[in-house]
């Protein structure tokens, strides 16, 4: 196969970027994934049946730890992107693993908080509200989830076969993605919980 | 160690981290609804656009255009989503 | 015994045993057949683990035609239900199991897998491509869309059929109206073959985008491959709604949330809202790639370029965003107020001003044009008069407040037919016409084909035109039977006349099959339509790496330029090409999805959960497999270019 050296190693070769592209279009799906969520969680808001309000759940610690571990994780995999272009495979798996060490962090506080609301009489049956917050929480962290467990394989393969055109190509897909599952997360925490506690 | 934390990279988690607080003054300060709605539109969209641009890489590649493009359908497509799920639904019921 | 009830149908008649008997002894005849014939590794290896962007469509339209005799024999079975007055030759529970599968049958396993034939047949040959972007994800969905559709069908013999409409609004589609699986298995076997498709979208535009022959810019591509790649777009966006809303209709049936319930706050009109969010742009997957085939057939047997490139293109982007603007146009009367009703029948109306563009474009082609009437162009022909009715009565129903008087009677359901049958299933049959001869080597007989439209159009006629008529007159749609002084016998007695005519119609197209696999002469060029794109400039049959040398291209006719203005297409020598290898992985991990399908539809836990694992296993070990590919030798290509030359 033919590999271009002027460019990345992640888009060296014609297949690595024809992935790249069809992974970009695959966010594009993703976008009116989570829209169809808001869309849903936005009419059923304020339908809470006899179950409790947003304002009346939500707690502004816990989500603030969920947005700094989150953002964080978000940088430290931007910078090992960087290290794995400049060739540093030491540092790439470093920034990978504690991208992944973040991101795990992140899942256990979110599941303290749904335990919370279960507690507190806001299971997922509650009420339409309750169903479409947990519905929309719930496949924001099925997501991270599934990009834990897609970003170890990644590093497994690293440390196997080194920084090669396949390698690279899947760390840097990987980033898409772990990237905008955090812009996700943004418009979760300005337009679910902070606009939910306004 | 200094190459591998590129300035580019530091500055937009800063600016990611500010833009955060700045939304957080919707909870701690007391405002309207509507300007308290503006801040997380403006706060939220450009959170977004920084991920877009600086760690995403979404300009580097001669694909940008399709790339690009992509994403501004799909917003365009997700508002309309959104907001025509609202009107029917609530606004105009 | 309490396990094993809940697999029993809940209305069995003799016709559903007829069928359980019937699949049963079709499945023993195909295993025995396969084992005598000793073809089970034949199978394996050159279908079932295929990943040529070829065969993978030839298995789309094995599917598609398969599902189309499915859907059929329900629209018979409701016609011959509704032929007279008070008829009892269905109950109420059986009609409203055959007009929700017929409606999710004909769009979804029939129309939806058509589509995606033309599509992976032609555009990577139209643009010049050894294959798509990715093959392997290719044969997935393909593999994903088949046990989609394979689940689906079984419902009717296990459990019992979905009943609730095609669009299987809430509440009645919830558990207390519907308690039986079968909506269960609407909402998973279509989240399985939508799984599939966004895939497809994906991927063809990924492969529209970047594999395309040297010098094919954008707008030189062939209109067929425009309208695939506004097509796709339409898919990537319009398909995660679909997933989401099966999803909620899931947890909402297996899992006691609330989106659409009755109570606790619960919206059940948000269900047809996200509904149509999907299936308004769907039709437009339709008819997108339908109307790229018109345009490619009549431009070929008009025997001029077409007309209004750019404006064609032009209207087909607009068409795609307008697509996604006029959902509530469904439910006007709901009860939501006069601003949004206004908003949504302007966008409406809307769309008639680009799909317009295009049926003029089509006749100014037509013009000062030596004509041909083969069969593809005469469903051609038949095509545009007969949409352009069905275009007309939609620009009625778009009106709003007319809409009050319209809604949910047979009015709407001829308009619907009208733009779907002429518009998607003439423009399927006129592709499957037009590209028979490059996929198998000979041609579909020409006389029975044109024999086969006239029937199918003299019946579509007789079949809908009255529906308008008995719509208008206050026949509500899905009604099992209608008493005598309503006065709707007689119309509906010319609609059952006509749908036994299209009948025929589609019978004698299998017949075509038959007769011309026996008779026709395998004797033919590679180019036996004189037409004008690409996939007319390689062998037939195709051989597995499309072209030996990929082309070079100028004009958006690239083929036609090479016969008549004498540019050379194929420069250069001969290099080894790389193609990807078999694999079983889709077609597994697809049989996985199967039966984690079924378990989920009968809430069956442990199943689901292992299954569950098995599914993600598959996709692990793609992750750690190490698959290069092969090459395809000099040799080999000089070979294989001999020998079809020769033949």
């Amino acid at each position: 196969m033919k590999i271009d050296n002027s460019l990345p190693l992640e888009y060296s070769t014609e297949e690595n970027s024809l992935k790249i592209l069809g992974f970009w279009i695959f966010l594009g799906a993703e976008i009116m994934l989570f829209a169809t969520l808001f869309a849903t969680y936005f009419t059923l808001e304020n339908r809470t049946g006899s179950g409790p309000t947003g304002a009346e759940i939500f707690q502004i610690t816990p989500v603030l730890f969920e947005t700094i571990l989150l953002l964080t994780s978000s940088f430290t995999v931007g910078l090992g992107i960087h290290a794995m272009r400049i060739g540093k495979q030491k540092a790439m798996i470093s920034f990978f693993s504690i991208t992944l060490l973040l991101g795990l962090a992140f899942l256990g506080v979110e599941i303290f908080e749904f335990v919370t609301y279960v507690h507190e009489g806001a299971g997922i049956q509650t009420s339409a509200f309750t169903s479409a917050l947990l519905t929309t929480l719930g496949t924001h962290g099925a997501h991270v989830t599934l990009g834990f467990f897609w970003g170890l394989f990644i590093i497994l393969q690293i440390k196997k076969r080194g920084l090669t055109p396949q390698t690279t190509n899947k760390a840097f897909i990987f980033s898409l993605y772990w990237h905008f599952l955090d812009v996700v997360w943004i418009f979760i925490f300005s337009f679910i919980y902070l606009k939910g506690m306004m | 160690m200094s190459q591998l934390f590129p300035m580019k990279q530091v500055l937009g988690f800063v600016f990611s981290i500010l833009l955060t607080i700045i939304a957080l003054a919707v909870y701690f300060l007391d405002m309207s609804f509507a300007v308290g709605m503006t801040i997380l539109l403006v706060t939220a969209f450009i959170q977004a656009g920084l991920q877009l641009v600086v760690f995403m890489h979404a300009g580097e590649t001669k694909d940008k255009g399709a790339i690009y493009t992509n994403v501004f359908y799909g917003l365009i497509i997700a508002l309309v989503t959104v907001f025509g799920t609202l009107l029917a639904m609530v606004w105009d019921m | 015994m309490d396990f094993f009830d809940r697999f029993a149908v809940p209305h069995p008649s003799f016709a559903i045993y007829a069928s359980m008997a019937a699949i049963g002894l079709t499945i023993i005849a195909v295993i025995a057949g396969l084992t005598y014939f000793k073809k089970w590794g034949y199978l394996w290896r050159e279908w079932l683990t295929t990943v040529d962007h070829k065969r993978i469509g030839i298995m789309y339209l094995l599917s598609a035609l398969l599902m189309l005799f499915r859907g059929g024999v329900d629209a018979i079975m409701m016609r011959a239900q509704l032929a007279v007055p008070d008829n009892t030759l269905l109950d109420a529970q059986h009609y409203n199991e055959i007009f929700t599968t017929h409606g999710i049958v004909m769009i979804l396993f029939m129309a939806m897998p058509f589509i995606m034939f033309f599509m992976n047949f032609v555009v990577p040959l139209q643009i010049g491509a050894r294959d798509v972007a990715f093959p392997r994800l290719n044969a997935l969905s393909f593999w994903l869309f088949f046990m989609g559709a394979m689940l689906f069908n079984i419902s009717f013999v296990v459990g019992g059929s979905p009943d609730a409409g095609w669009t299987s609004y809430f509440p009645l589609a919830g558990t207390e109206f519907s308690a039986s699986v079968g909506n269960n298995y609407y909402m998973i076997a279509i989240q399985i073959a939508g799984i599939g498709t966004l895939m497809t979208g994906i991927n063809f535009i990924t492969t529209i985008l970047k594999m395309r022959a040297p010098g094919m810019t954008l707008m030189k591509m062939p209109m067929f491959t425009w309208s695939a790649l506004i097509a796709n777009v339409i898919i990537v966006f319009a398909f995660p709604v679909l997933a989401v809303l099966l999803a909620m209709g899931t947890l909402d049936r297996q899992f006691g949330t609330n989106f659409f319930a009755m109570d606790n706050g619960g919206m059940d009109m948000l269900w047809a809202n996200i509904f149509w969010v999907w299936g308004h742009p769907e039709v437009y997957i339709l008819i997108l790639p339908a109307f790229g085939i018109y345009s490619e057939v009549i431009s070929t047997f008009a025997r001029r370029n077409l007309y209004g490139y750019t404006s064609m293109v032009g209207s087909m982007v607009i068409i795609s965003l307008l697509s996604f603007l006029v959902w509530a146009h469904h439910f006007f009367t709901m009860g939501q107020g006069a601003f949004t009703n206004s908003i949504f029948s302007i966008t409406t109306m809307a769309i008639a001003v680009p799909t317009g563009v295009k049926i003029f474009n089509w006749l100014l082609t037509l013009r000062k044009g030596k004509i041909v009437f083969t069969t593809p162009m005469l469903y051609s022909m038949l095509f545009i008069p007969l949409f352009t009715l069905g275009g007309v009565t939609g620009v009625m129903l778009a009106m709003s407040a007319a809409d009050y008087q319209y809604h949910n009677t047979m009015f709407l359901v001829a308009h619907f037919h009208n733009v779907i049958i002429p518009g998607v299933v003439y423009a399927m049959l006129a592709g499957l016409h037009y590209y028979w001869p490059k996929m198998f080597g000979f041609m579909l007989n020409e006389r029975i084909g044109k024999w086969t439209a006239w029937l199918l159009s003299i019946g579509f006629v007789l079949a809908f035109m009255p529906m308008y008529i008995s719509g208008l007159d206050g026949q509500a749609r899905r009604m099992y039977t209608y008493s005598e002084s309503a006065g709707f016998g007689p119309m509906n007695m010319v609609s059952f006349v006509g749908a036994a005519i299209m009948a025929i119609g589609f019978v004698l197209i299998v017949y075509n099959i038959y007769y011309s696999t026996r008779y026709e002469s395998r004797d033919i060029s590679n180019d036996p339509w004189d037409a004008r794109t690409l996939e007319w400039a390689t062998h037939t049959p195709v051989p597995e790496y499309n072209f030996a040398i990929l082309p070079d291209v100028r004009t958006n006719e690239a083929y036609w330029d090479a016969k008549k203005n004498g540019h050379v297409l194929f420069k250069g020598e001969f290099e080894k090409i790389h193609m990807p290898n078999n694999s079983g992985i889709p077609f597994i991990m697809s049989c996985i999805f199967f039966v984690w399908g079924f378990s989920f539809i009968f809430s069956l836990w442990i199943p689901v959960i292992l299954t569950t694992i098995g599914i993600f296993a598959c996709m692990a070990l793609r992750s750690f497999e190490q698959d290069h590919g092969r090459y395809i030798s000099v040799k080999e290509i000089e070979e294989t270019e001999t020998n079809l030359r020769g033949a």
